[in-house]
């Protein structure tokens, strides 16, 4: 430090105006607007029975897959930012059944949990879980929102009753016209699906013979050989149809990701493939300013003498 | 008083800094020859306390200090009122349809008394400021997908989207009059409570049903509203002289026959057009401005400002001395020179 005391002085007090003036900008100055980009989405959970399986891990437990989509949906919400919107539907039998429209996920975050954490299977209208066409139903209503959202479909994908592959729903309207995301959920090891009463308590398992386990269909067509082929017969268990799922999200022009291992995954994908749009938020330039007065007024009362060399 | 980031606050040790720098470049023969003023050592004292207060109040203003978003309790005009919407798939068909000899081969899905139904009621909840409202799905099983709420938002998302798709195939009344009723167990009253039903048919219940769905109606002091949306022209929900024996016990006639039993507060609206469901939902509009206890939300509230208030107000005597000092020093060494 070899500047002379007068000098000192002055470029200490020049500094303290400095941190004055931002302090005072910090005060006075207007919030500015900032356009940030925000979705809208349309989660849809599967609630059929498959989903009670509990085959997910979760810190160091296993928990049951609709625990975990729920969960992923709330952390999902939590990581949007302000101005996002957020619609919430279950799927069950053939089709998807919209619960709410998107919504502003900031102000109505605690609508949005409490619907969230209706969702169970007893909320199922029927035993089925076909997968494929309720997709194509939740694509469908998704069109008929304004501003149309992108579609989060969250299953394990297992299909009952079975779909042969060459027998598959057809797709009707243009792949990739309502953009979205399949999040694949459930372990992949073929466990027992558990059966639940009216009231949603686990009685017993499917068993093997309480299940289709070919297309019904596929069955009375005319090629029985290939059908009567010594296929084993698993429909009563239940892992994450991955291959499945792949092909189906790329039949309606979806992204697929399985066992996402945090919201950010989501979000990256729909990013991706989302019609964003601007939305003007109030930003407050307090934080930056005030810090700037912070670090100024620090290195006015920093030790100096401490750590540089005295010299007489 | 919480803050969004506490861990700024790990940074308060800073504000002790003004104690620890001492200004050792003065040239000054013998410190004893300095006399002690009292006045000087005060200045001195007060010039480091401010400095501390400016470097706390500014971490503690950026550790964003606020009062969390709190509801308060207040008192408005309005009531509390459960949407029970019948989404079974007879609701797809047009609504208040004039008889023709043959059907209609286009089916007009903006014209179906779900729609219609959806359109009413979107008006009814904008039109009520302080009325929470919940909503219930029901097809077999009944779930309270919206529990009672003061958000529009999340009221008129829900409505828009019970008017998407098709309906569904089973529904049951009772499970929802009971789910509805079922609501309200261990709630202190807040106001008037109101079920407002709304569907094209009607069902027969067993005498365990009624018994069940009467006492919880009456128990929570609910009162029931039905708007029957007719599907048939000319049937009524009340008998009338001369009318075809085919609509005698029909199931929307047992269920009236049954609410009006009830020992609640009840009442049916016949809407047969579109004059006369929005008449209906006036009627029950005027009907309820009874004081409701209502929370309201107040958003979080930033207190930040006054802490950069404090740290301005240390800070600028603080900048004034400083000035003082080098205007003083300048002309000291200026004095000097000659």
């Amino acid at each position: 430090m070899s500047l002379s005391y007068p000098k000192r002085i002055f470029l200490t007090a020049l500094v303290m105006l400095l941190g004055l003036l931002m302090i005072m900008a910090a005060l006075w100055l207007p919030p500015i607007d900032r356009e940030v980009e925000v979705m809208d989405s349309l989660f849809i959970i599967d609630i059929t029975d498959s989903m009670n399986v509990e085959d997910v891990r979760f810190g160091n437990k296993n928990i049951n897959r609709l625990d975990w989509a729920k969960e992923y949906t709330r952390q999902a919400i939590l990581s949007m930012p302000c101005g996002s919107h957020v619609g919430l539907g279950i799927f069950s039998e053939a089709r998807s059944l919209i619960l709410m429209t998107p919504v502003e996920v900031c102000a109505n975050y605690h609508d949005l949990m409490q619907m969230l954490s209706q969702f169970h299977p007893t909320m199922a209208w029927a035993r089925s879980s076909e997968v494929s066409k309720a997709l194509y139903t939740a694509i469908r209503q998704a069109k008929e929102i304004s501003p149309q959202p992108t579609v989060v479909f969250l299953t394990d994908g297992h299909e009952a009753p079975p779909v042969h592959e060459t027998l598959f729903p057809k797709f009707t309207d243009t792949p990739g016209e309502v953009p979205g995301v399949i999040v694949g959920i459930g372990g992949s090891d073929l466990v027992p699906i558990p059966k639940t009463n009216e009231f949603g308590e686990i009685e017993g398992y499917w068993g093997i013979n309480e299940v289709m386990h070919r297309d019904v269909y596929a069955s009375s067509r005319g090629d029985s050989a290939e059908l009567n082929e010594n296929r084993p017969r698993t429909e009563h268990l239940s892992s994450q149809k991955k291959s499945h799922m792949e092909t189906v999200s790329k039949r309606v022009g979806f992204e697929f990701i399985s066992s996402p291992t945090s919201a950010q995954n989501l979000i990256r994908e729909m990013q991706k493939i989302s019609v964003t749009r601007q939305q003007p938020v109030k930003y407050d330039l307090f934080v930056w300013l005030a810090s700037i007065a912070l670090i100024l007024l620090v290195l006015v009362f920093l030790p100096y003498s401490l750590f540089t060399k005295q010299h007489d | 008083m919480s803050w969004s980031n506490p861990y700024l606050l790990y940074l308060l040790p800073l504000a002790v800094l003004p104690w620890l720098s001492r200004n050792t470049e003065k040239q000054i023969v013998w410190q004893a020859l300095l006399p002690r003023d009292n006045l000087s050592a005060f200045i001195g004292f007060s010039l480091h306390f401010l400095a501390s207060v400016t470097l706390a109040s500014l971490i503690m203003a950026l550790a964003g200090p606020h009062i969390p978003e709190h509801t308060v309790q207040r008192s408005g005009q309005g009531a509390e009122v459960i949407i029970l919407l019948d989404r079974s798939r007879s609701m797809d068909q047009p609504f208040a349809r004039q008889h023709r000899f043959r059907l209609s081969t286009k089916m007009n899905f903006k014209e179906s008394k779900r729609s219609v139904a959806r359109y009413y009621l979107t008006e009814f909840v904008n039109s009520r400021p302080d009325d929470r409202f919940a909503y219930l799905l029901f097809s077999e099983q009944a779930t309270t997908i919206l529990p009672l709420t003061y958000s529009k938002e999340t009221t008129l998302a829900t409505i828009e989207a019970g008017g998407l798709g098709r309906g569904l195939t089973k529904t049951d009344i009772a499970v929802a009059l009971k789910q509805a009723g079922k609501m309200f167990d261990g709630e202190t009253y807040r106001g008037a409570r109101i079920v407002l039903l709304i569907s094209d048919g009607g069902q027969i219940l067993s005498a365990e049903q009624e018994q069940q769905i009467s006492h919880l109606l009456r128990e929570n002091q609910l009162t029931l509203y039905w708007i029957y949306m007719r599907s048939v022209t000319g049937m009524t929900l009340d008998e009338k002289p001369g009318e075809s024996i085919l609509w005698q016990g029909a199931p929307e006639r047992q269920l009236h026959s049954f609410f009006k039993t009830l020992e609640v507060p009840y009442r049916a609206f016949e809407a047969g057009s579109l004059e006369e469901f929005s008449e209906a939902m006036a009627t029950i509009d005027q009907q309820h401005y009874q004081t409701l206890m209502l929370e309201q939300r107040m958003p979080r509230q930033s207190l930040a400002d006054y802490f950069l208030w404090v740290a301005l107000l240390s800070l600028l005597p603080l900048t004034a001395s400083q000035l003082y000092t080098w205007s003083g020093v300048s002309r000291a060494y200026h004095l000097k020179k000659h």
